[in-house]
Protein backbone atom coordinates (compact mmCIF):
# COMPACT_ATOMS: atom_id res chain seq x y z
CA UNK A 1 0.00 0.00 0.00
CA UNK A 2 1.25 3.17 -0.99
CA UNK A 3 -0.12 6.01 1.76
CA UNK A 4 0.62 9.32 2.97
CA UNK A 5 0.86 8.06 6.41
CA UNK A 6 4.28 6.02 6.35
CA UNK A 7 3.14 3.73 9.18
CA UNK A 8 0.19 2.61 7.01
CA UNK A 9 2.59 1.80 4.10
CA UNK A 10 4.76 0.17 6.42
CA UNK A 11 1.88 -2.12 7.08
CA UNK A 12 2.36 -6.09 6.42
CA UNK A 13 0.29 -7.75 3.73
CA UNK A 14 -2.43 -10.35 4.84
CA UNK A 15 -4.79 -13.07 3.79
CA UNK A 16 -8.34 -12.89 3.74
CA UNK A 17 -10.21 -11.78 6.51
CA UNK A 18 -12.55 -14.75 7.00
CA UNK A 19 -16.13 -13.75 8.78
CA UNK A 20 -16.37 -14.63 12.00
CA UNK A 21 -18.70 -17.24 13.45
CA UNK A 22 -22.08 -16.21 14.80
CA UNK A 23 -21.94 -14.87 18.46
CA UNK A 24 -17.72 -15.78 18.27
CA UNK A 25 -17.04 -12.83 19.89
CA UNK A 26 -16.00 -11.72 23.94
CA UNK A 27 -18.75 -11.82 26.59
CA UNK A 28 -20.85 -8.93 27.68
CA UNK A 29 -20.28 -7.10 30.75
CA UNK A 30 -22.52 -4.17 32.29
CA UNK A 31 -20.47 -1.01 33.63
CA UNK A 32 -21.76 0.86 36.79
CA UNK A 33 -20.17 4.74 37.77
CA UNK A 34 -20.32 6.40 40.89
CA UNK A 35 -20.30 9.64 39.90
CA UNK A 36 -19.31 11.57 43.36
CA UNK A 37 -18.47 10.81 47.33
CA UNK A 38 -22.49 9.92 48.31
CA UNK A 39 -23.94 9.13 44.84
CA UNK A 40 -25.62 6.48 44.09
CA UNK A 41 -23.84 4.16 41.49
CA UNK A 42 -25.50 4.29 38.15
CA UNK A 43 -25.69 2.41 35.13
CA UNK A 44 -23.67 3.45 32.38
CA UNK A 45 -23.48 1.15 29.58
CA UNK A 46 -21.64 -1.83 28.71
CA UNK A 47 -18.02 -3.24 27.65
CA UNK A 48 -17.06 -6.59 25.43
CA UNK A 49 -14.31 -8.23 27.22
CA UNK A 50 -12.78 -11.80 27.51
CA UNK A 51 -13.26 -11.64 31.72
CA UNK A 52 -14.04 -9.52 34.40
CA UNK A 53 -10.67 -7.86 34.98
CA UNK A 54 -10.32 -6.95 31.51
CA UNK A 55 -13.87 -6.06 31.47
CA UNK A 56 -13.21 -3.59 34.49
CA UNK A 57 -9.75 -2.10 32.74
CA UNK A 58 -11.80 -1.44 29.53
CA UNK A 59 -15.07 0.34 31.20
CA UNK A 60 -12.51 2.38 32.69
CA UNK A 61 -11.64 3.91 29.45
CA UNK A 62 -14.52 4.25 27.55
CA UNK A 63 -16.74 5.73 30.61
CA UNK A 64 -14.67 7.53 33.13
CA UNK A 65 -11.61 8.77 30.45
CA UNK A 66 -12.69 11.85 30.11
CA UNK A 67 -15.65 12.39 33.06
CA UNK A 68 -14.36 12.67 36.52
CA UNK A 69 -15.71 9.81 38.97
CA UNK A 70 -14.94 8.15 42.21
CA UNK A 71 -15.79 4.95 41.94
CA UNK A 72 -16.82 1.90 38.78
CA UNK A 73 -17.39 -1.56 38.99
CA UNK A 74 -18.55 -4.03 36.41
CA UNK A 75 -20.36 -7.46 36.04
CA UNK A 76 -21.17 -10.22 33.76
CA UNK A 77 -24.37 -9.62 32.15
CA UNK A 78 -25.85 -12.90 32.90
CA UNK A 79 -25.22 -11.87 36.39
CA UNK A 80 -27.69 -9.22 36.50
CA UNK A 81 -31.54 -10.79 37.33
CA UNK A 82 -33.46 -8.36 35.88
CA UNK A 83 -37.57 -7.66 36.26
CA UNK A 84 -40.57 -7.65 33.69
CA UNK A 85 -40.29 -4.25 32.02
CA UNK A 86 -43.75 -1.93 32.67
CA UNK A 87 -44.94 1.40 31.92
CA UNK A 88 -48.05 3.74 32.55
CA UNK A 89 -48.82 3.58 35.87
CA UNK A 90 -47.61 -0.21 36.59
CA UNK A 91 -44.78 -0.63 38.64
CA UNK A 92 -43.02 -3.63 37.76
CA UNK A 93 -42.84 -4.76 41.57
CA UNK A 94 -46.37 -5.17 41.15
CA UNK A 95 -45.35 -8.28 38.99
CA UNK A 96 -43.06 -9.68 41.08
CA UNK A 97 -44.35 -12.87 43.60
CA UNK A 98 -43.18 -13.92 46.66
CA UNK A 99 -40.67 -16.96 45.87
CA UNK A 100 -38.63 -17.76 49.03
CA UNK A 101 -35.35 -19.48 49.06
CA UNK A 102 -33.83 -21.73 51.66
CA UNK A 103 -30.43 -21.38 50.42
CA UNK A 104 -27.68 -19.58 52.58
CA UNK A 105 -28.01 -15.74 52.32
CA UNK A 106 -26.14 -13.53 49.60
CA UNK A 107 -25.97 -9.85 49.33
CA UNK A 108 -27.53 -8.17 46.30
CA UNK A 109 -27.21 -5.07 44.65
CA UNK A 110 -30.70 -3.40 43.80
CA UNK A 111 -30.91 -1.63 40.72
CA UNK A 112 -34.23 0.61 39.79
CA UNK A 113 -35.21 2.36 36.80
CA UNK A 114 -37.68 5.37 38.22
CA UNK A 115 -37.66 7.00 35.01
CA UNK A 116 -38.03 5.92 31.26
CA UNK A 117 -35.68 7.10 28.60
CA UNK A 118 -33.18 7.21 31.89
CA UNK A 119 -30.66 4.63 33.22
CA UNK A 120 -31.25 2.03 36.44
CA UNK A 121 -29.95 3.59 39.63
CA UNK A 122 -28.79 1.75 42.52
CA UNK A 123 -31.16 1.51 45.39
CA UNK A 124 -29.87 -0.53 48.31
CA UNK A 125 -28.61 -3.68 48.99
CA UNK A 126 -30.45 -6.62 50.52
CA UNK A 127 -29.83 -9.90 51.72
CA UNK A 128 -31.57 -13.01 50.01
CA UNK A 129 -31.21 -16.81 49.05
CA UNK A 130 -31.72 -16.13 45.28
CA UNK A 131 -31.80 -12.78 42.84
CA UNK A 132 -36.11 -13.57 42.92
CA UNK A 133 -36.01 -13.65 46.35
CA UNK A 134 -34.01 -10.74 46.85
CA UNK A 135 -36.87 -8.41 44.14
CA UNK A 136 -39.39 -9.33 46.29
CA UNK A 137 -37.45 -8.15 49.33
CA UNK A 138 -36.26 -4.90 47.56
CA UNK A 139 -40.37 -4.71 46.61
CA UNK A 140 -40.98 -3.87 50.55
CA UNK A 141 -37.63 -1.81 51.17
CA UNK A 142 -37.31 0.22 47.99
CA UNK A 143 -40.18 -0.26 45.50
CA UNK A 144 -43.28 1.21 48.53
CA UNK A 145 -44.95 3.63 47.03
CA UNK A 146 -43.25 4.14 43.72
CA UNK A 147 -43.71 3.57 40.34
CA UNK A 148 -40.73 1.76 39.26
CA UNK A 149 -40.49 0.54 35.64
CA UNK A 150 -37.63 -2.00 35.82
CA UNK A 151 -35.79 -3.40 38.58
CA UNK A 152 -32.34 -5.64 38.81
CA UNK A 153 -30.74 -7.71 41.49
CA UNK A 154 -27.28 -8.48 41.09
CA UNK A 155 -25.42 -10.93 43.51
CA UNK A 156 -22.52 -8.57 45.36
CA UNK A 157 -20.03 -11.21 45.51
CA UNK A 158 -19.99 -11.48 41.47
CA UNK A 159 -19.26 -7.98 41.04
CA UNK A 160 -15.44 -6.37 39.88
CA UNK A 161 -15.60 -2.99 42.38
CA UNK A 162 -13.17 -0.44 42.54
CA UNK A 163 -10.77 -1.07 45.64
CA UNK A 164 -9.90 2.02 48.24
CA UNK A 165 -6.60 1.58 46.57
CA UNK A 166 -7.39 2.14 43.15
CA UNK A 167 -9.22 4.79 43.43
CA UNK A 168 -6.00 7.50 42.72
CA UNK A 169 -6.76 6.12 39.02
CA UNK A 170 -8.69 9.32 38.62
CA UNK A 171 -6.67 11.48 40.19
CA UNK A 172 -4.44 12.35 37.49
CA UNK A 173 -7.27 13.48 35.17
CA UNK A 174 -6.72 17.38 36.51
CA UNK A 175 -3.14 17.46 35.26
CA UNK A 176 -4.60 16.40 31.57
CA UNK A 177 -6.07 19.99 30.79
CA UNK A 178 -5.03 19.42 26.88
CA UNK A 179 -8.42 17.45 27.00
CA UNK A 180 -10.41 20.26 28.11
CA UNK A 181 -12.32 22.55 25.92
CA UNK A 182 -11.22 25.65 28.10
CA UNK A 183 -7.55 24.71 27.59
CA UNK A 184 -8.16 26.46 23.84
CA UNK A 185 -8.57 29.96 24.18
CA UNK A 186 -8.05 31.54 20.82
CA UNK A 187 -9.86 34.50 21.49
CA UNK A 188 -7.15 36.64 22.46
CA UNK A 189 -5.01 35.62 19.21
CA UNK A 190 -8.12 36.00 16.95
CA UNK A 191 -8.60 39.63 18.35
CA UNK A 192 -4.55 40.52 17.58
CA UNK A 193 -5.24 38.86 13.88
CA UNK A 194 -8.37 41.06 13.40
CA UNK A 195 -7.08 43.91 14.75
CA UNK A 196 -4.11 44.07 12.53
CA UNK A 197 -6.18 43.19 9.73
CA UNK A 198 -8.07 46.40 10.06
CA UNK A 199 -4.79 48.58 10.67
CA UNK B 1 -17.26 12.84 14.56
CA UNK B 2 -19.50 11.72 12.11
CA UNK B 3 -20.87 12.36 8.86
CA UNK B 4 -25.06 12.55 8.56
CA UNK B 5 -26.62 12.14 5.11
CA UNK B 6 -27.50 8.85 6.61
CA UNK B 7 -28.46 6.60 3.25
CA UNK B 8 -31.19 4.86 4.34
CA UNK B 9 -32.55 1.98 2.91
CA UNK B 10 -35.15 1.83 0.66
CA UNK B 11 -37.64 -0.34 2.68
CA UNK B 12 -41.22 -0.16 0.98
CA UNK B 13 -43.73 1.61 3.53
CA UNK B 14 -46.04 -1.10 2.93
CA UNK B 15 -44.43 -3.61 4.92
CA UNK B 16 -45.88 -1.59 7.71
CA UNK B 17 -48.84 -3.21 6.60
CA UNK B 18 -47.95 -6.40 8.47
CA UNK B 19 -46.95 -5.03 11.45
CA UNK B 20 -49.73 -5.31 14.68
CA UNK B 21 -51.66 -1.93 14.33
CA UNK B 22 -52.66 -1.59 17.80
CA UNK B 23 -48.96 -2.00 18.74
CA UNK B 24 -47.92 0.27 15.97
CA UNK B 25 -50.30 3.00 17.11
CA UNK B 26 -49.24 2.72 20.91
CA UNK B 27 -45.72 3.09 19.88
CA UNK B 28 -46.27 5.93 17.62
CA UNK B 29 -48.66 7.41 20.56
CA UNK B 30 -45.56 7.06 22.68
CA UNK B 31 -42.46 8.79 19.99
CA UNK B 32 -45.59 11.73 20.02
CA UNK B 33 -45.15 12.03 23.76
CA UNK B 34 -42.11 12.87 23.69
CA UNK B 35 -40.66 9.27 25.77
CA UNK B 36 -38.21 7.40 24.34
CA UNK B 37 -38.17 3.67 22.64
CA UNK B 38 -36.20 1.44 25.35
CA UNK B 39 -34.53 -1.78 24.02
CA UNK B 40 -37.23 -4.30 25.57
CA UNK B 41 -40.27 -2.24 23.74
CA UNK B 42 -41.83 -3.32 20.89
CA UNK B 43 -40.71 -1.75 17.50
CA UNK B 44 -42.07 -1.92 13.73
CA UNK B 45 -39.19 -4.32 12.22
CA UNK B 46 -38.90 -0.58 10.01
CA UNK B 47 -37.82 1.60 12.87
CA UNK B 48 -35.32 -1.49 13.98
CA UNK B 49 -33.49 -1.67 9.95
CA UNK B 50 -32.97 2.36 9.74
CA UNK B 51 -31.70 2.58 13.28
CA UNK B 52 -29.32 -0.52 13.09
CA UNK B 53 -28.13 0.41 9.86
CA UNK B 54 -27.98 3.89 10.61
CA UNK B 55 -26.40 3.50 14.50
CA UNK B 56 -23.97 0.89 12.62
CA UNK B 57 -22.96 4.08 10.10
CA UNK B 58 -22.45 6.33 13.23
CA UNK B 59 -20.27 4.22 14.78
CA UNK B 60 -17.87 3.15 11.58
CA UNK B 61 -17.52 6.54 10.86
CA UNK B 62 -15.82 7.12 14.10
CA UNK B 63 -13.30 4.33 13.37
CA UNK B 64 -12.62 5.17 9.99
CA UNK B 65 -12.59 9.23 10.72
CA UNK B 66 -9.84 8.56 13.37
CA UNK B 67 -7.74 7.49 10.01
CA UNK B 68 -7.07 10.34 8.15
CA UNK B 69 -6.30 12.67 11.17
CA UNK B 70 -4.50 9.52 12.91
CA UNK B 71 -1.74 9.89 9.64
CA UNK B 72 -0.40 13.71 11.41
CA UNK B 73 0.00 12.26 14.88
CA UNK B 74 4.11 11.48 14.03
CA UNK B 75 4.12 14.19 12.43
CA UNK B 76 2.05 17.48 14.54
CA UNK B 77 4.04 20.55 14.58
CA UNK B 78 5.00 20.40 18.32
CA UNK B 79 4.21 18.36 21.58
CA UNK B 80 0.88 20.13 22.91
CA UNK B 81 -0.57 19.32 19.47
CA UNK B 82 0.46 15.93 19.52
CA UNK B 83 -0.91 15.44 22.77
CA UNK B 84 -4.15 17.26 22.00
CA UNK B 85 -4.57 14.58 18.61
CA UNK B 86 -3.90 11.96 20.23
CA UNK B 87 -6.48 12.84 22.57
CA UNK B 88 -8.67 13.13 20.30
CA UNK B 89 -8.21 10.06 18.13
CA UNK B 90 -8.96 8.59 21.00
CA UNK B 91 -12.03 10.02 21.65
CA UNK B 92 -13.16 8.98 18.03
CA UNK B 93 -12.31 5.65 18.95
CA UNK B 94 -14.37 5.67 22.54
CA UNK B 95 -17.58 7.18 20.56
CA UNK B 96 -17.70 4.02 18.23
CA UNK B 97 -17.44 1.70 21.30
CA UNK B 98 -20.35 3.37 22.74
CA UNK B 99 -22.63 4.03 19.59
CA UNK B 100 -21.39 0.10 18.45
CA UNK B 101 -22.90 -0.84 21.85
CA UNK B 102 -26.21 1.10 21.46
CA UNK B 103 -26.66 -0.69 18.05
CA UNK B 104 -26.38 -4.05 19.93
CA UNK B 105 -29.26 -3.78 21.72
CA UNK B 106 -31.57 -3.56 18.59
CA UNK B 107 -30.33 -7.38 18.30
CA UNK B 108 -27.12 -6.51 15.51
CA UNK B 109 -23.68 -8.19 17.21
CA UNK B 110 -20.96 -5.91 17.47
CA UNK B 111 -18.79 -8.41 15.25
CA UNK B 112 -21.05 -9.02 12.66
CA UNK B 113 -20.99 -4.98 11.95
CA UNK B 114 -17.31 -5.20 11.90
CA UNK B 115 -17.48 -7.73 9.39
CA UNK B 116 -19.79 -5.93 7.38
CA UNK B 117 -17.33 -2.85 7.36
CA UNK B 118 -14.68 -4.44 6.23
CA UNK B 119 -16.51 -6.66 3.54
CA UNK B 120 -18.03 -2.91 2.43
CA UNK B 121 -21.32 -4.25 3.28
CA UNK B 122 -21.99 -1.01 5.31
CA UNK B 123 -20.94 2.14 4.68
CA UNK B 124 -19.82 5.02 6.86
CA UNK B 125 -19.28 9.06 6.09
CA UNK B 126 -18.38 9.42 2.93
CA UNK B 127 -15.90 11.93 3.50
CA UNK B 128 -12.93 10.40 5.07
CA UNK B 129 -12.13 8.57 1.36
CA UNK B 130 -10.47 11.66 0.39
CA UNK B 131 -6.46 11.94 1.94
CA UNK B 132 -5.24 14.54 4.56
CA UNK B 133 -2.00 16.32 2.18
CA UNK B 134 -0.97 18.60 4.79
CA UNK B 135 -1.59 19.39 8.61
CA UNK B 136 -4.22 22.14 7.63
CA UNK B 137 -6.02 19.63 6.20
CA UNK B 138 -6.23 17.63 9.66
CA UNK B 139 -7.12 21.05 10.94
CA UNK B 140 -9.72 21.40 9.03
CA UNK B 141 -11.25 17.81 10.07
CA UNK B 142 -10.43 18.50 13.67
CA UNK B 143 -12.74 21.98 13.29
CA UNK B 144 -14.97 22.13 10.46
CA UNK B 145 -15.79 18.56 9.55
CA UNK B 146 -16.35 18.07 13.63
CA UNK B 147 -18.14 20.98 13.66
CA UNK B 148 -20.66 19.45 10.52
CA UNK B 149 -20.93 16.15 12.84
CA UNK B 150 -21.40 17.87 16.00
CA UNK B 151 -24.40 20.09 14.26
CA UNK B 152 -25.58 16.09 13.29
CA UNK B 153 -25.43 14.85 16.26
CA UNK B 154 -27.17 17.37 18.59
CA UNK B 155 -30.04 16.78 16.60
CA UNK B 156 -30.03 13.03 16.45
CA UNK B 157 -29.75 13.32 20.25
CA UNK B 158 -33.46 14.40 20.44
CA UNK B 159 -34.35 11.07 18.75
CA UNK B 160 -36.46 8.32 19.98
CA UNK B 161 -34.45 5.20 20.56
CA UNK B 162 -33.11 5.51 24.29
CA UNK B 163 -29.59 3.99 23.98
CA UNK B 164 -28.50 6.00 20.97
CA UNK B 165 -29.91 9.35 22.56
CA UNK B 166 -27.39 8.54 25.60
CA UNK B 167 -24.52 7.48 23.99
CA UNK B 168 -25.03 11.22 21.39
CA UNK B 169 -24.93 12.82 24.80
CA UNK B 170 -21.77 11.55 26.27
CA UNK B 171 -20.49 12.17 22.60
CA UNK B 172 -21.29 15.71 22.26
CA UNK B 173 -20.00 16.47 25.69
CA UNK B 174 -16.12 14.92 24.63
CA UNK B 175 -16.63 16.79 20.65
CA UNK B 176 -16.34 20.11 22.39
CA UNK B 177 -12.80 19.45 23.37
CA UNK B 178 -12.64 19.19 19.55
CA UNK B 179 -14.63 21.75 18.05
CA UNK B 180 -12.31 24.29 20.31
CA UNK B 181 -9.43 22.34 19.37
CA UNK B 182 -9.75 22.52 15.69
CA UNK B 183 -10.57 26.14 15.38
CA UNK B 184 -7.31 26.76 17.83
CA UNK B 185 -5.37 25.34 15.37
CA UNK B 186 -6.78 27.15 12.48
CA UNK B 187 -6.43 30.73 14.19
CA UNK B 188 -2.79 29.72 14.84
CA UNK B 189 -2.34 29.30 10.85
CA UNK B 190 -4.27 31.99 9.82
CA UNK B 191 -2.33 34.78 12.05
CA UNK B 192 0.74 32.50 11.18
CA UNK B 193 2.86 33.22 8.30
CA UNK B 194 1.77 33.39 4.72
CA UNK B 195 2.81 30.29 3.74
CA UNK B 196 0.94 28.44 6.65
CA UNK B 197 -2.24 30.97 5.79
CA UNK B 198 -1.73 29.29 1.95
CA UNK B 199 -1.60 26.01 3.36
CA UNK B 200 -4.91 26.38 5.40
CA UNK B 201 -6.32 27.88 2.12
CA UNK B 202 -5.25 24.98 0.59
CA UNK B 203 -6.82 22.39 2.18
CA UNK B 204 -9.84 24.28 2.05
CA UNK B 205 -10.42 24.28 -1.13
CA UNK B 206 -10.01 20.85 -1.38
CA UNK B 207 -11.95 20.05 1.70
CA UNK B 208 -15.42 22.38 0.21
CA UNK B 209 -16.82 20.26 -1.89
CA UNK B 210 -16.61 16.79 0.19
CA UNK B 211 -17.79 18.90 3.21
CA UNK B 212 -21.06 20.24 1.35
CA UNK B 213 -21.43 16.47 0.43
CA UNK B 214 -21.09 15.95 4.13
CA UNK B 215 -25.12 16.25 4.92
CA UNK B 216 -26.16 14.42 1.85
CA UNK B 217 -28.10 14.78 -1.10
CA UNK B 218 -31.30 16.94 -0.94
CA UNK B 219 -33.72 14.68 1.07
CA UNK B 220 -36.57 13.39 -1.73
CA UNK B 221 -39.25 13.85 0.04
CA UNK B 222 -41.09 10.48 0.43
CA UNK B 223 -43.78 8.83 2.29
CA UNK B 224 -40.39 6.71 3.85
CA UNK B 225 -39.13 9.88 5.08
CA UNK B 226 -41.88 11.17 6.41
CA UNK B 227 -42.55 8.24 8.39
CA UNK B 228 -38.63 8.64 9.69
CA UNK B 229 -39.18 11.72 10.79
CA UNK B 230 -42.72 11.07 12.93
CA UNK B 231 -40.97 8.48 13.86
CA UNK B 232 -38.03 10.72 14.95
CA UNK B 233 -35.25 8.57 13.67
CA UNK B 234 -34.50 11.40 11.12
CA UNK B 235 -34.65 14.73 12.70
CA UNK B 236 -34.46 17.64 10.13
CA UNK B 237 -33.78 16.93 6.29
CA UNK B 238 -30.55 16.68 5.36
CA UNK B 239 -30.77 20.55 3.71
CA UNK B 240 -31.64 21.93 7.37
CA UNK B 241 -28.87 21.24 8.60
CA UNK B 242 -26.34 21.94 5.69
CA UNK B 243 -27.86 25.31 5.95
CA UNK B 244 -27.13 25.13 9.79
CA UNK B 245 -23.66 24.39 9.23
CA UNK B 246 -23.37 27.31 6.66
CA UNK B 247 -25.28 29.81 9.31
CA UNK B 248 -22.84 28.65 12.24
CA UNK B 249 -19.60 28.52 10.39
CA UNK B 250 -19.16 30.56 7.37
CA UNK B 251 -18.87 33.64 9.06
CA UNK B 252 -16.20 32.16 11.48
CA UNK B 253 -14.14 31.27 8.16
CA UNK B 254 -14.71 34.65 6.78
CA UNK B 255 -13.92 36.31 9.55
CA UNK B 256 -10.45 34.73 9.40
CA UNK B 257 -9.58 36.03 6.06
CA UNK B 258 -9.82 32.96 4.31
CA UNK B 259 -11.92 32.43 0.51
CA UNK B 260 -14.58 29.62 -0.44
CA UNK B 261 -14.14 27.96 -3.01
CA UNK B 262 -17.83 28.58 -3.85
CA UNK B 263 -18.72 31.88 -5.95
CA UNK B 264 -22.63 31.47 -5.78
CA UNK B 265 -22.20 31.12 -1.34
CA UNK B 266 -24.49 33.62 -0.06
CA UNK B 267 -27.17 34.19 2.49
CA UNK B 268 -30.35 35.12 1.45
CA UNK B 269 -31.41 38.14 3.35
CA UNK B 270 -35.04 37.37 2.86
CA UNK B 271 -35.19 33.27 3.31
CA UNK B 272 -32.37 33.15 5.76
CA UNK B 273 -31.03 30.54 3.54
CA UNK B 274 -28.10 29.74 2.29
CA UNK B 275 -27.47 29.78 -1.65
CA UNK B 276 -24.64 27.90 -3.13
CA UNK B 277 -23.42 25.23 -5.91
CA UNK B 278 -25.15 22.57 -6.11
CA UNK B 279 -22.64 19.92 -4.92
CA UNK B 280 -21.28 17.30 -7.54
CA UNK B 281 -23.65 14.28 -6.56
CA UNK B 282 -22.04 11.89 -9.13
CA UNK B 283 -19.26 12.31 -7.59
CA UNK B 284 -20.72 11.59 -4.28
CA UNK B 285 -22.27 8.53 -5.73
CA UNK B 286 -18.80 7.29 -6.99
CA UNK B 287 -16.87 8.23 -3.63
CA UNK B 288 -19.95 6.63 -1.81
CA UNK B 289 -19.28 3.34 -3.84
CA UNK B 290 -15.86 2.84 -3.47
CA UNK B 291 -14.23 4.69 -6.10
CA UNK B 292 -12.48 7.71 -3.81
CA UNK B 293 -9.47 8.40 -3.56
CA UNK B 294 -8.83 6.96 0.14
CA UNK B 295 -11.41 3.91 0.23
CA UNK B 296 -9.53 1.57 -0.52
CA UNK B 297 -6.81 2.28 1.44
CA UNK B 298 -9.34 3.09 5.22
CA UNK B 299 -10.84 -0.93 4.73
CA UNK B 300 -7.19 -2.37 3.99
CA UNK B 301 -6.17 -0.46 7.16
CA UNK B 302 -9.22 -1.98 8.97
CA UNK B 303 -8.94 -5.61 7.32
CA UNK B 304 -5.25 -5.83 8.28
CA UNK B 305 -5.98 -4.59 12.22
CA UNK B 306 -8.46 -7.23 11.90
CA UNK B 307 -6.25 -10.24 10.79
CA UNK B 308 -3.31 -9.51 12.72
CA UNK B 309 -5.46 -9.09 16.04
CA UNK B 310 -6.72 -12.44 15.27
CA UNK B 311 -4.44 -14.05 17.55
CA UNK B 312 -5.24 -11.91 20.15
CA UNK B 313 -8.76 -12.55 20.32
CA UNK B 314 -8.50 -15.91 20.08
CA UNK B 315 -5.65 -16.31 22.78
CA UNK B 316 -8.12 -14.11 24.87
CA UNK B 317 -10.74 -16.06 24.44
CA UNK B 318 -12.18 -17.62 27.70
CA UNK B 319 -15.48 -20.29 27.87
CA UNK B 320 -16.29 -18.43 31.22
CA UNK B 321 -17.32 -15.40 29.11
CA UNK B 322 -20.13 -15.46 26.45
CA UNK B 323 -21.68 -13.34 24.53
CA UNK B 324 -25.09 -11.69 24.87
CA UNK B 325 -27.03 -8.70 24.27
CA UNK B 326 -26.19 -5.78 26.29
CA UNK B 327 -29.01 -4.89 28.95
CA UNK B 328 -29.80 -0.97 27.61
Amino acid sequence: MNSLDPRVTRLPQVGEVKPKKMLDQLGTFEVFVQAKDGKAFQHEGCVHAANLEMAYVLAKETFTRRFTCVSIYVVDTRDVFASITTEGNQSTYELIEQEPSSLPKKQFEIYQLAKRGKQHVNAGVVEAGSPAEALWIAKDLYGAGKIIYNVWAIEKNKIRFTADTEKDLWLTLPEKKFRDASDYKGGDKLKEFLERQKS
Amino acid sequence: MYGGGNTFEGIKTDSLAQEDPVKLAAFEARIARGEKIEPTDWMPQLYRKQLIRMIEQHAHSEIIGALPEGTWITRAPGFKRKLSLMAKVQDEVGHAQLLYSAAETLGKPREQMIDDLISGKSKYSNIFNYPTFTWADCCFISWLVDAGAIVNQLANAKGSYGPYCRALDRICAEESFHLKYGHHCVIYLASGTPKQRDMFQEALNRWWPPMMHFFGPSDKISAHTEILMRWKVKMGTNDDMRNQFLDMYVPKIWELGFTIPDPLLKKNPDTGKWNYTEPDWEEFKRVINGDGPCNKERLEVRRIAEERGRWVREALKASSAEYVMPLA
